[in-house]
């Protein structure tokens, strides 16, 4: 995990940053701080993990609305990708629940079995890894509309691994 | 050893024994051994039982032995058959308490024929039959009763998942101590010490039993199908689960209780719907022959699913989702769904259609759906479907499952695949059981069935959690049903007709259609989708002429493939 130069507070960013500006001012030494810029914030979480990336989220209120969003999902999703993705699969993605979420219910445990696999190699993560968590992803989704409470078609996926 | 004390006169040996300190009579040593040997069949099984009784006087070894085998004439009902209770198969057979007589394992140890022994059992069985059970393979490697051998219980070496440590010492104890419980206390309510022999007698005596059947021999029959349940009951896992199936089918065939043929449709989609989520089967057969339509609609703007087999629609979302994604944009996608007639009149078919519209509708594909209802795909005729020609439309047949229950009426193959070729489709998708269980003999079609699910079971449990879910536990159910349906069902009844990819091959070669292989695609979509199941290595895709196979360990269990019609001249 990328350590930046912030401290954590349950206070607001803003008053902290005054604060800090306080301080400054004194010492007349200017310091970076993160959540002035945003936009390099984001290209930092862009490199995290998924689960890194939901601890990154518990920070602070900034950091958990730029978490939150999709973008930053859809990279991790596409990050082992050699080929950027189609412009189509985006708003069939959403339609179906987003990004986040097919990371966490498809992309994220697909990677890690097909990690403990010896059978298939790592070059094979490329387009079909994304079409067979697209197409779990649309069944999932269907069948959670079938109406069954206990949807259950993606649980062996959450099933270990007899390694 | 045994005909040489007999010969020798017993006054002598007799006087032996009490120097001993035993109190038995060498002309009931056989006997003694005999119960012994049940005896210890059985308390592997239940240790526990012998816990609370007060034994007087182990040195009368008759008595002793009489007194301990008594007993198991009321056995709790964990050791037998668990898998009875709760299901929900419509056909009485044997019920729980056929179980609970004693063991007629002394027959087959016998020198000779002899009456069970009736003091225990609570019917009396004559076997005034020639049949010597000694034949059995298994019975022939069956040790004399002298040799201790036979008590000594080893690890099982099949790829089964639970191994049950040994738990009988291999050297003969002397009566008092093995009533005083030198048997280990197990950490499980149901300790089953897995004996390979057991195993190998389980599966000759299930032979033996097809056997007398099929040659009518019934009385034979009903003894061999008792004497799997017993059997049955020392095993665990999946060997258990398809003796117990098995034992109840021969039981249906053998009362003449032939099950009624499915039922209420919405229970066997249940069923299926569980069998799909625990097992990769039905998502290997959903996601190769999707492969294998997305690959001929590839130019097409217009496509057309005829899905001889609804159920619940799990296959076509995926579908729906890839032409999404198609390069060029989505066709307009309609969907023709054929089903059976539900209870109560609830048009199932229906309420599938309209969640798929949903989802297309959620992911921008223009969809129409349209659903037919009736008993039997031969009584589609194609002029009902509405099918445009193939230059506005690409049409696509897909059955999964459904082709082999036509083979139960004559002519009803025939007529489907030539209402299938005047559809026009650009490519015909077909999974189907790798099996034979459409065999003429009863004995061909029950050795290869007994193969089949013995793998299938074996997969299950491959992938299975302890303790087993309640999919689970539907999946055998789903799986038991067709083991019933092949052994006791016959005519028009018995619709699990399956048959090997190279009898479809002949039979839609000769039609009229020639194979379309399937790409590499499939091969790895494949590959990949099995590598995430749990268990994942025991299953394996195979590629045989352009169609795949998926299969457990070396056993090829179901088999896609595609079919095009065969070019003509004149088109």
């Amino acid at each position: 995990m990328i350590m930046v130069g912030h401290r954590p507070r349950p206070s607001p960013p803003h008053e902290a940053m005054q604060q800090k500006k306080a301080e400054d001012t004194d010492q007349k030494r200017p310091k970076f701080f993160i959540n002035d810029h945003v936009d390099i914030l984001i290209e930092i979480l862009k490199h995290l993990d998924g689960p890194s990336l939901c601890v990154a989220s518990c920070v602070c209120r900034l950091w958990c609305t730029i978490a939150r969003n999709d973008s930053l999902w859809e990279h991790l999703c596409f990050r082992h990708v050699s080929s950027p993705a189609p412009s189509t699969v985006r708003p069939v993605v959403v339609a179906l629940g987003g990004y986040k979420r097919l990371y966490m219910v498809c992309v994220r445990p697909v990677l890690s079995r097909l990690g403990h696999s010896d059978r298939v190699r790592r070059r094979v993560w490329t387009r079909e890894v994304v079409q067979l968590s697209l197409s779990l992803f649309c069944v999932d989704y269907y069948e959670r509309r079938l109406g069954d409470a206990s949807a259950s078609s993606l649980m062996f996926l959450c099933k270990p691994v007899n390694v | 050893m045994w005909e040489e004390e007999r010969d020798a006169g017993t006054g002598v040996d007799d006087e032996l024994l009490a120097v001993l300190g035993y109190k038995v009579k060498s002309s009931e040593m056989e006997d003694v051994a005999d119960k012994l040997e049940q005896l210890g069949m059985f308390m592997d099984a239940a240790p526990n039982i012998f816990c609370d009784t007060v034994h007087y006087n182990p040195s009368d070894l008759y008595g002793w032995v009489q007194s301990m085998l008594s007993e198991l004439n009321n056995p709790p009902n964990t050791i037998l058959d668990p898998m009875l209770q709760g299901q929900q198969i419509d056909d009485p057979l044997l019920a729980p308490a056929e179980f609970s007589s004693v063991p007629t394992l002394g027959f087959l140890n016998s020198h000779k024929q002899r009456q069970i022994d009736t003091t225990y059992s609570s019917r009396i069985y004559n076997d005034d039959s020639e049949y010597d059970l000694r034949a059995i393979p298994g019975s022939a490697a069956y040790p004399q009763t002298q040799d201790r051998e036979s008590n000594r219980k080893r690890l099982k070496t099949s790829s089964r998942s639970n191994s049950a440590p040994p738990l009988l010492p291999s050297s003969p104890q002397p009566a008092g101590d093995a009533a005083a419980g030198t048997v280990s206390e197990p950490s499980r309510p149901i300790v089953l010490a897995d004996s390979q022999e057991t195993g190998v007698r389980l599966v000759h005596t299930l032979m033996a039993c097809a056997e007398a059947v099929q040659q009518e021999n019934l009385k034979l029959a009903d003894a061999l199908v008792k004497q799997v349940g017993l059997l049955a009951a020392s095993q665990a896992g999946a060997m258990k689960k398809v003796a117990t199936y098995f034992a109840q089918a021969l039981g249906s065939r053998i009362y003449r209780i032939y099950p009624q043929d499915c039922l209420d449709a919405s229970y066997s989609d249940m069923l299926q719907m569980h069998f799909y989520e625990t097992c990769p089967y039905l998502k290997f057969a959903h996601f190769t022959a999707n492969q294998a339509i997305l690959e001929a609609f590839a130019t097409a703007s217009r496509v057309h699913v005829i899905d001889f087999g609804l159920k619940q629609g799990m296959q076509w979302p995926a579908l729906i989702q890839a032409l999404a994604l198609k390069p060029g944009g989505p066709p307009a996608f309609r969907l023709t769904g054929i089903g059976p007639p539900q209870p109560d009149n609830k048009d199932a078919l229906q309420q599938v259609g309209c969640k798929l519209a949903e989802l297309a509708e959620r992911i921008g594909v223009e969809f129409q759906f349209r659903g037919f209802v009736t008993n039997s795909l031969a009584d589609i005729d194609p002029s009902m479907l509405d099918i445009l020609p193939p230059e506005e439309e690409a049409v696509a047949v897909n059955s999964v499952f459904e082709l082999h229950p036509l083979l139960a009426r004559p002519g009803a193959i025939d007529k489907v695949l030539s209402s299938i070729k005047a559809m026009k489709p650009k490519i015909v998708a077909v999974v189907e059981q790798e099996a034979n269980h459409n065999g003429p003999v009863f004995m061909d079609r029950f050795t290869e069935a007994l193969h089949y699910y013995s793998s299938l079971f074996d997969s299950l449990e491959g992938s299975a959690l302890v303790p087993p879910t309640q999919d689970l536990m539907f999946s055998e159910e789903y799986l038991g049903r067709q083991i019933c349906n092949v052994v006791a069902s016959e005519g028009t009844d018995r619709v699990e007709r399956h048959e090997t990819l190279t009898q479809w091959r002949t039979r839609m070669g000769s039609s009229g259609f020639e194979p379309v292989h399937l790409g590499s695609n499939a091969f790895k979509q494949a590959s990949m989708l099995l590598a995430l199941f749990a268990g994942g290595d025991g299953y394996r895709v195979d590629e045989n002429n352009g169609c795949l196979m998926l299969g457990w360990h070396t056993r090829p269990l179901i088999a896609t493939s595609a079919w095009q019609l065969i070019a003509t001249d004149s088109s």
